[in-house]
């Protein structure tokens, strides 16, 4: 990833979610709580595929990861999941597990980020 | 607003979605029910009772992805009303125009704007009340039909078919209000039969009048003709109305004279039994008003003119066993009937006396048949 990379965490995209669920604050830690079950579970998911480099098993954790990732302003690990599901697409297995790991290396700062921000624990 | 809120059902792997939709519809005051795949989802929808009025889809899903989903809904016959609503992100457009040609109503971009997400519920549920209207107007013309069916099957037992089949036509509302046409009219009843119904027993009396209209009414459905009233022995029928016939004179002559052949046998069996009957016709032709004529409650579909009080007179005035015609009547048929001239009747109501025919026979019977 380069300078022009996408935030970790998107305060923007955050606080739009807090306005447009009534500034519910406990609804905000839920969801977060639904996502890092739902990231950690997907992220492994795209581990095991990358593994055997099955294009077709990560299109869909990727996928969905990507999707959640953007609701909770999650924009960088949005991006790679983007990029992975992209390459599952076309078939493209090369750099499948390099790609993968990048997830997970944003996924921890990820998760760092959401804590610092008092809606992850 | 309805007290009862309506059902929304979220289709997508991500709970986080779940979560958040369920979060926005609760605040559009909708209920909803959740499926984490296209299976689940068509098992929520199917099961007994299911309230859902609104479904929301996700594509990318496990197990079993939107597009199955959206065709297993529309396949099936019970599901394929409910408006199906695509969740996509905007890189998915080309699917949502796939799913839109496969029967979804809309789609819902992400991340979600619940602005948007309540026009598109909005509209939906608007279709999906309006499918359910459609559906319960159809079910109450379904309804209406069998009544209008029921009635008339009622009504034909009460009146003529073919006053019953006018009744219920697009134009019958026309014939019943009135109209003018040349019409034949047939009166007949029953000579003796006051002195009979006044020393015979009830029983026996009702058990003659059934064979009697039994006999009659086969051949006037036979005929084709409109039967206006049976009034104890005495009858009314006329031909041309409100089915045109332009044999209308010949049919009501043949009538009068297979009724009077019809009369013979049943008179043979009651005079063995004692009783006396003898039975005697009138027709005339003319012009009448024919249409409803009655009060509100108790309709006659009837036949209002000349002609009517004509054959009704002659019926009065005929002997036993006479099948009288007026003048007009035998004018149009003269080739068809031998006669015998009765003599000149001065008939009640009528200024001058009138000369009408006793029908001796039909000139060919062979050729007569019995349908009309």
């Amino acid at each position: 990833m380069t300078a022009g990379d996408p935030p970790i965490l998107d305060a923007a995209v955050l606080a739009e979610l807090r306005e447009s669920t009534g500034g519910d604050d406990d609804f905000i830690r839920e969801l977060v709580e639904a996502y890092v079950s739902e990231a950690t579970g997907y992220l492994e998911a795209m581990t095991a595929a990358a593994g055997v480099a099955d294009a077709a098993a990560i299109i869909r954790p990727a996928h969905t990861l990507k999707s959640s990732s953007a609701t909770l302003g999650a924009m960088r690990l949005s991006a790679i999941s983007r990029g992975i599901e992209e390459a599952g697409r076309a078939g493209r297995t090369d750099a499948l597990a390099s790609d993968v790991d990048q997830a997970r290396a944003t996924w921890t700062e990820t998760l760092a980020a959401l804590t610092a921000a008092g809606l992850a624990s | 607003m309805s007290p009862a809120r309506a059902v929304a059902l979220i289709v997508d792997d991500s709970p986080v979605n779940r979560r958040l939709l369920a979060r926005h519809l609760d605040t559009l005051e909708i209920d909803s029910r959740e499926a984490a795949d296209g299976r689940a989802a068509i098992e929520v929808l199917r099961s007994s009772g299911s309230d859902v009025a609104v479904v929301l889809l996700d594509i990318e899903m496990p197990v079993m992805d939107g597009y199955e989903t959206l065709a297993a809904i529309k396949a099936d016959e019970t599901l394929r009303h409910l408006p199906v609503i695509m969740i996509s992100s905007v890189e998915e457009l080309d699917s949502v125009i796939r799913c839109i040609d496969l029967g979804a109503m809309d789609y819902l971009p992400k991340p979600f704007d619940p602005a948007i997400l309540g026009a598109r519920i909005r509209a939906s549920l608007a279709g999906k009340r309006l499918h359910d209207l459609e559906i319960e107007s159809a079910e109450r013309q379904a309804e209406l039909l069998h009544t209008i069916e029921r009635q008339k099957e009622e009504l034909s037992r009460f009146f003529s078919p073919q006053v019953a089949a006018l009744v219920s036509s697009p134009e019958g509302a026309q014939l019943l209000a009135g109209h003018r046409r040349v019409a034949t009219s047939l009166f007949a009843d029953l000579r003796g039969f006051t002195s009979f119904s006044e020393s015979a027993d009830p029983e026996e009396v009702l058990g003659v009048l059934r064979q009697y209209h039994e006999t009659m009414g086969a051949l006037i459905m036979d005929r084709g003709g409109t039967l206006e009233h049976f009034a104890g022995d005495g009858m009314h029928v006329f031909f041309n109305d409100p089915i045109l016939q332009e044999d209308h004179v010949e049919r009501a002559v043949r009538m009068g004279v297979d009724m009077r052949a019809a009369f013979g046998l049943l008179a043979a069996g009651w005079a063995k039994r004692g009783y006396q009957l003898g039975f005697g016709v009138g027709i005339a032709t003319g012009f009448a008003t024919l249409g409803r004529i009655g009060f509100e409650g108790r309709y006659d579909y009837g036949m209002v003119g000349f002609a009517v009080i004509t054959a009704a007179r002659l019926s009065a005035a005929a002997l036993a066993d006479q099948v009288l015609l007026s003048p007009r009547t035998y004018a149009d048929i003269e080739s068809l009937v031998e006669v015998e001239q009765v003599g000149e009747l001065s008939l009640k109501g009528f200024s001058r006396p009138i000369a009408p025919y006793n029908v001796l026979r039909m000139r060919s019977d062979v050729a007569a048949g019995t349908s009309a």
